[in-house]
Order: C-alpha cells, then structure tokens, then sequence
C-alpha cells in the first residue's frame, strides 16, 4: 500500500491525510448516530452509487492538478454532463447499445476531450485555468443543445445499476478498479515524472523529463477518469440531464483540497480523494438528515463553500505544525478511529429487540441469568450475550450504559466507565505517536483492519437476517 | 527599430505617393458621404460637419497606420535586397512563415464562406457576401498594422473587432444602429463594467475573483431584504456597499497567502456568501429564496431604462460608468496607487525591494472588487426591480472575458481599465448581435467559451519553460 511506503519514508504529504480521515470518521459517528440506516446493505448500496461519481470525478482532477501549473479542471462537471447526453443520444439512436460500446465511447469522449485541452495548454501556452473555464462555458453550452431538458433513458443493461440495494454493485467494481488502477499507475515511472514535474516544472525539465508528454499523458489519466465519472452518473441518474453533471465542478474542487491534494501541483494520493469525496458526501448526508425545509440548499451551498475555504486554509497552516503532526501515524489513526466507529456503529444499529431472538440459541447462559417471560421486551442482561470481540473498548462502555441494572450503584457505573475510557485514551494516544513511521507495526495494523472487516461483514449480514426477520 | 526605419524611408517618393493616395481616398470617401447626405435631404452644416470629420479621420487613420506600415514594408524588402539575391521561391516561403496566421484566418474565412454557401440554401446572399469580405479586410488590415504597435497593439486589435462587429451587426440586423438600441447596449454595458473593475485590479496583481457574480447576487437580494426591514434605502445602499467591502477584504485575507489558488479561494467564499445571504433572508418567510419588497423611485431611475439624468432621456448608471471609468483610467496611470499595482503585478520581487506593501494591495484590491460588486448588484435591482439571487450568475464569465479580451494580461502588470473597457463594449455587441440574429443562450455560451482562447492566445501566452530557466 502506498501509505506503507509513505510511513516509512516519514513522509510529509502524510500529515495531510490527518484531517481528512479525523473528519471522515466524524462524519461517520454523527451520520450514523442521526441516520442508523445508512449501514444497512441498501444504505451503503445507495451511498455508493451517489458517492461513485464524486468520488471518480475527483480522481480525474488529481491526475491533472498533480501535474502542477495550477491545473484545476473547471470543465470536469459539464464534461460529465456532455459525456452523459451524447450518451443517451446515442443510445436512443440506436448506434451504441451494447456494454463494451458505452464503455469505450465514454472513455474515449475523455480522453479526446482531455487529449484536446492538455494540446491547447502545451501548444498555446495559455493558463490551463483560463482553458478549463472557456471549456466550462463551451460545453455547458453545447450540452442543452443537445439534450435540451432531462429525458432519456439509459442503456437497458444500466438501468439496474442505480437501485442501489445491495453492496456489490457494478459501480462499486468500477470504483475499486479505479482506485487500484490509480494505485498501480502510481508505481510506475511515469508518475513519478508527472509528480516531478507538479512539484517543479523547471527542474523536470532540466532533468530530461519530457514535459510536454508528460503533461499530455496526465490529462489523457485524467480523461479516462472523467469518462468513468460520467459512467456513474449516468447509471445513478439512469437518464440524461444537461445541467446537473455541471455541479460537480464545485464539489469535486471541494473533494479535491478537502483530501489533501495541493493545487499547485506534485502532491495527491488516492486515499485522501477518495476520503475527501466521502467527506463531502457524508456532510451532505448528515446535513439532510437536520430538517432545514425550504434552506436545505442553502444550507448545503454554505457548507461546501465554508468547507472549500476552511480547508484550503489548512494546506498553509498544516506545513508549519507539521513536525509535530508527523509523530502521528495515520493508517494508526484511521484503525483507532475506525474502531471507535464500529463500536459506536454497533451501539446505533443493534437491534436490541431483536436481540432475544438471536442470543436464545447462541448464548442459553445469558437467557438463564436474566429469566425474562416477555420474548420481545429488551432483557437487560442480554447485553452480556454480546461476547467480547476484542474489537474495541466503544463497545464494552455503550453496552454498559444501556444495561444499568448489571452493576448496582451509580457510583461505580461513573468510576468504572472513566477508568475504561482514560485507560483507552492513554492506550490510543500511546498507539498513535508510538514511533509512527516504524514497520513493527503494521502486522498489528492489519490485523485490526482485518478485525474491523469481519466485524463489519458480521454486521451487515447480522442486520440483513433481522431485516428479513422483520420482513417475515 | 520601428521608428528608426520609418524616419529613414518617410523621404523615399514611395512614401509621398502614399500620402497623396491616401488624400484621394479620404476625398472619395467624403464625397460619398456628402452626395448620400445630401440625397437624405440632411441640413447642409451637418453635411459640410461630417464631411470635414470624415476627411480628417481618414487621413489620420492612414497617416497614422499604413503609411508607417508602407514604410516598413519598404525597409525591409530593402533590407531583404540588400541581404543578396534570393530565388523567388524562398522569397515566397518566407512570406508564407511571417504571415502564416493573417493567411491561415483568410483561409479558414474563405473555407467556411464555400462550406456554407454550398451546404447552406440562401446562405450566398449580398449582405453575406459583404460580411465575409469585410472580415477578410478587417483581419489582413489588423494583423498587417497590428505589427506597427509596441504597447496598445491589444487596444488597437480589440477596437478593430469592435469596428468589425458593429459594421457586420449593422448589415444584418434592423434596427441596430438606432437610438434605443444604443442605449439599451450602454445601460448593459455599463452593469458589466462596473462589475468587471474589480475583476481588472485583481487580474493586473495576477489573481482572479470569481466570487463577483455571488456578491451581486447577494447584495441584489439582501439591499431588497434590508429596504423591507424599514431601513431608509440610501442608508441600506451604504450598509450593502460596506458589507461587499467587507466581503472582498475577507476574500484578499485568505487568498494572500493562497495566490495560486485566489480563483478556488473566492469561489468557495462566493457560494457561502450565497448560501448565507439567502438563509439569512428566507428566515421567517414561506419564500425560500425570493425577497418581495418595494424599490424606490430613485433607485429605480438610476439604472432602468426609461430613467433621466438632469432632464436627459438616459439612464444615471451610464454616467456613472463614464465616471468610474474616468476615474480609474487616468487614476491608476496617476495616483501612486495605480503605479504600485502595476509595479507590484511585474514583478513581486522589484516592487517588494522598494518597499511596497504586498499585502495591503492585494487585500485592497480585492476589497475594491467586492464594493464595486455590491454596487452592480444594487444597481441591478434597481433596473430589475425585483431580488433575485442569480442575476449575477452571467457576470462569473463575462466579467473574466471582457478583462482579457480587453487585453489586461492574466499574468499581471500588463493591462488597465481602458482595455477593459475596451473588451466590455465587444462583448455587449456581440451580445447584441447573436441575440439579434435570433441565437439561443445555449449558443451564445458556447461560441463565448470559445472566443475566449484565441483572445487569451493573442496577449497572455506565458513564455516556453526552456526560456524560464
């Protein structure tokens, strides 16, 4: 993995995954404490489906605005929607039908878009800002011309993709095979070239890279992206809309410095985008789950705004605390955070009712300890039958704080839960600056993320049987 | 060099014959005119008036243009002759190189003109035939003299496209050269310079502001919101004024250090600033997003279109924008002020060794833009009369287009309101004339996102990197 590498280099784009993944995890808590549902099997299969495009489109600005010279791509929302239109024109046409030839058309509509903006910025030597904004207005243009009010209907094979009821979704496949494909490309030479050349053109180019292809190169990445992007959203909105794919601009910028990834160039990493785009999907979630009624849209505009602002902030501020940060490991950070969050994901969705059902067969001594004659009253002592899977201290406190009657006095309820909480606390701060860039750690790390997957699978699974239980 | 040429070839009779070609043509011209305005019946002082302006403004233009372009082209086929005898192929291969975009834009007007008059039923008509033609002159004439400039050569370029455009919008539209027509295009005009001054400050410092079409959209809407709150409407300008002041002081704060990335910065404090003001207004009506309020008379009469100024049948805001544009021409030449921000846009470093303020110009800049936004966005509500946040949503692109068609270099340093000025006026006759020749807003965005390149390729072309090492 590349934060492994990146650990043991010590390196300093780390710190910026620091915010990004305490954020991301925040949002989680609050997203699930507010909305349970969002980790059921059809809450995360329609979150990923919504996610997917962000998250794709974000990975086709990285891929450009890791090749410096201030390379935002403002045109990434109205390509989408123009890859999107055509898309469905063609379709209904009747002249591309089958899988492969949407895929390739999409693709190719990317990277020939992309192939044509790196030509003009290499050529014309004009700022690429400049080139994306007239691309922006071009093809935002063209894009009701040729779809001029949503309508339309994507491919047959497609429709399915945007139900979102189960976790394997196509567009997940797609999602994954980016970011691994991302995750190889940034193994390869090349990268290192494109990275060289973001940080510092000139010496790049002093050095013999070919900048010119390289540039080139980057935006034929970032074209290939873009048209995924557009695949995805074609398959959440199963239709095509001329306008909508121009949003993405906004909050694909957002996503971007939101992980991490510096617009002037030479410093991106995959995790932080895709965490970035989480981030500001997960802040739209918990936003609409406050009822702000007609200000809904407001209210979001003003968060991405402030949260656009806020952290391009940190990118200046992060650089002068950095020595003190880098003593933090952040796949450390992210696993310690992680099991707080199952636990916490735990407590908000177990259904403590069902609870009778499940543990009379798996856990009689439970059943024994706490005679109960009503079945489906919530028996106190049942949160015992919840054997300790070794998977987090949130658990122990939340079951005992649910179940008072298991220790008599309040007093000791207060003592024992501070304790357990300053233990852990001493316990995760110790973990987290514990020689941060040292590899003897990372067998442990995997081993917890290796736990939190079985833990999570666990719960998926145990919550679709209680939600076929209550079906029946 | 230029100079040094023409003194040396003025005396050449090449040079004289020039001139009196060029007191034929003036005379012709103003001969035509007089017997066109006599036809028409006009009063004879107005004849004799316009004649004598023809004469002189065809004389200077020649004077000042082809006869030193003559000049030049003299000297160097002179120096060419005196370099030896070359064969006439490589005399013409060497044409071919130096002019290759005048004949690659004749070219490709000639090759549409065919395409379309053969693709294209009653496409080959007289007036297009004209048309095409006029582009041709228009561009052999502007790459030719343009060559002639060392300073205002983007001014020069942007008044020729302006000339072109209004010959072409007066053949093919009726009514466009009439009195409301004008004004219409003045009051537009107008709204779009007083929104792009901002813009020209911050692009002169080598930053962007995209945040202007949010801030006149906020204040369009919260000067409606305050006036409905019972605050005294001149006091409410104030109050929007100073908070668009605000707004862009806050905006040149955290993009300081941020210069790169001043374009994301001001985008992300545009949407909030928009999001909040329309919270802030919604707040306790069933409206969400709609101010309903009553605008006053004097507001009103600032920017529509029936307004008066002093008795005159033409909107105030026309005359305010003349004097701003006074103001900040001959300022920014004059006041140190002005030379501080072009210093500070060539070169950062020089300017910072002189002990220039960095920081205080760019927030001060910035500052500036949000004021002036704020005023667009309260004259628009005046000339609306109604709140509406997305009235500025336009001004995002044409605010960026009309400073670099104008010729303000994006880079920094290089530029001034004159230019956008400049670029204002073509924008709104192109406006004009697309939406004249019945184009629909869709096309009019695309060919606008398209005109901005080769605007952008002619003057802000950052140098090759090998040059920068």
């Amino acid at each position: 993995m590349s934060e492994a590498r990146a650990e043991s280099r010590g390196g300093s784009f780390n710190t910026f995954l620091l915010v990004p993944i305490l954020l991301f995890f925040g949002l989680l808590i609050v997203a699930v404490l507010r909305s349970p549902n969002l980790m059921s099997s059809s809450g995360i299969g329609s979150a990923e489906i919504v996610v997917a495009p962000l998250i794709l489109s974000t990975y086709a600005l990285m891929a450009t605005a890791l090749a410096g010279r201030a390379t935002v791509d403002l045109s990434i929302g109205p390509l989408i929607g123009f890859i999107n239109v055509t898309l469905i024109q063609l379709t209904a046409a009747g002249i591309i039908a089958s899988p492969i030839a949407v895929f390739a058309y999409a693709l190719a509509a990317g990277v020939a878009y992309q192939f044509v903006l790196g030509l003009i910025i290499i050529v014309v030597r004009v700022q690429p800002i400049i080139v994306s904004l007239s691309g922006f207005l071009a093809l935002s243009g063209i894009n009701l011309v040729i779809l001029p009010r949503p309508g339309g209907a994507a491919p047959d094979w497609m429709s399915s993709w945007g139900a979102g009821t189960s976790i394997l979704t196509p567009v997940l496949f797609i999602v994954a095979l980016a970011t691994a494909g991302w995750l190889l490309f940034s193994t390869t030479p090349f990268f290192g070239h494109i990275r060289l050349m973001g940080s510092d053109e000139r010496a790049a180019y002093t050095s013999g890279v070919r900048i010119s292809v390289v540039r080139l190169g980057a935006h034929v990445v970032a074209g290939l992206f873009a048209g995924l992007a557009a695949l995805a959203f074609t398959a959440l909105i199963s239709s095509g809309d001329p306008t909508q794919g121009t949003t993405y601009t906004l909050i694909s910028v957002t996503a971007l410095v939101l992980g991490g990834t510096s617009l002037a160039g030479g410093r991106a990493t995959v995790i932080g985008s895709l965490l970035g785009a989480l981030n500001l999907f997960l802040i739209g979630y918990v936003l609409a789950t406050f009822n702000f009624a007609d200000v809904q849209g407001f209210v979001t505009d003003l968060a991405y705004g402030t949260i656009l602002v806020l952290s391009l902030l940190l990118t200046v501020v992060l650089p002068r605390i950095q020595h003190w940060l880098r003593r933090i490991s952040p796949l450390l950070l992210f696993v310690v955070l992680g099991l707080l969050f199952t636990g916490v994901a735990l407590h908000a969705t177990f259904d403590y009712s069902g609870l009778q059902h499940l543990s009379s067969g798996a856990a009689p001594v439970s059943d024994a300890s706490a005679p109960n004659p009503q079945q489906n009253a919530a028996p106190a002592g049942a949160g015992n039958a919840i054997v300790d899977n070794g998977e987090g201290e949130g658990l122990i406190f939340e079951q005992a704080e649910k179940s008072p009657s298991l220790v008599r006095s309040p007093f000791a309820t207060g003592v024992a839960q501070l304790a357990i909480t300053l233990v852990a606390i001493v316990v995760i701060l110790r973990l987290l600056v514990w020689q941060a860039g040292k590899r003897a750690m990372t067998p442990l790390i995997y081993a917890a993320l290796a736990v939190m997957l079985v833990v999570g699978a666990w719960l998926l699974i145990d919550s679709a049987a209680l939600v076929s239980k209550a079906g029946n | 060099m230029v100079d040094h040429s023409l003194d040396a070839n003025l005396a050449t009779p090449g040079a004289a014959l020039l001139r009196w070609l060029g007191l034929a043509i003036a005379a012709v011209v103003a001969a035509i005119g007089a017997g066109l305005g006599f036809w028409q019946g006009l009063p004879a002082q107005q004849v004799i008036f316009y004649t004598a302006a023809t004469i002189a403004l065809v004389l200077w233009i020649w004077n000042a243009f082809l006869v030193r372009l003559m000049a030049e082209i003299v000297s160097r086929s002179a120096a060419a002759r005196a370099g030896g005898a070359v064969s006439a192929r490589t005399a013409i291969r060497r044409f071919v190189v130096q002019n290759r975009g005048v004949l690659g834009g004749l070219l490709i007007i000639i090759g549409g003109f065919i395409i379309l008059s053969l693709t294209l039923s009653g496409f080959f008509t007289l007036v297009n035939l004209i048309t095409g033609l006029v582009l041709c002159a228009a561009l052999v004439v502007t790459a030719l003299v343009s060559r002639a400039f060392v300073d205002n050569r983007s001014a020069f370029i942007g008044l020729m496209v302006l000339g072109v455009l209004f010959v072409v919008a007066s053949l093919h539209i009726d009514g466009f050269l009439s009195g409301a027509n004008f004004k219409s295009m003045l009051v537009f005009a107008s709204f779009l310079g007083l929104a792009s001054v901002g813009q020209t400050l911050v692009a002169l410092l080598g930053g962007l502001d995209l945040s202007i079409p949010y801030i006149i959209g906020s204040s369009n809407v919260g000067l409606l919101y305050l006036m409905s709150l019972g605050i005294p409407s001149p006091i409410a300008v104030i109050i929007i004024l100073l908070l668009g002041g605000a707004i862009g002081f806050v905006n040149g704060l955290l993009s300081f250090r941020l210069q790169a990335q001043a374009l994301i910065v001001t985008l992300g404090i545009g949407f909030a600033i928009s999001g909040g003001t329309q919270i802030l207004t919604s707040i306790g009506t069933a409206y969400a997003g709609n101010v309903f309020g009553e605008v006053p008379g004097w507001l009103k009469n600032l920017a529509a279109m029936n307004g008066s100024t002093f008795g005159l049948n033409v909107p105030p805001v026309i005359f305010i924008w003349i004097a701003v544009a006074i103001v900040l021409i001959f300022g920014m030449k004059n006041s140190v002020y002005g030379r501080y921000i072009y210093a500070l846009g060539g070169n950062r470093t020089s300017a910072q060794r002189i002990s220039i303020s960095e920081r205080r110009y760019w927030i001060g800049a910035f500052t500036i833009s949000g004021c002036a936004s704020a005023l667009t966005g309260s004259l628009l509500l005046g000339w609306s009369g109604g709140g509406f946040i997305g009235v500025g949503d336009p001004y995002l692109f044409t605010t960026l287009a009309a400073v670099v068609i104008g010729g303000t270099s994006l880079l920094g340093g290089q530029g001034g309101y004159g230019f956008t000025v400049i670029g204002v006026l073509v924008l709104q006759v192109l406006t004009s004339f697309l939406v004249g020749i019945g184009l629909k807003f869709e096309w009019q965005q695309f060919i606008y996102g398209l005109l901005i390149l080769p605007m952008v390729a002619l003057y802000a072309r950052s140098p090759h990197i090998r040059t920068q090492i």
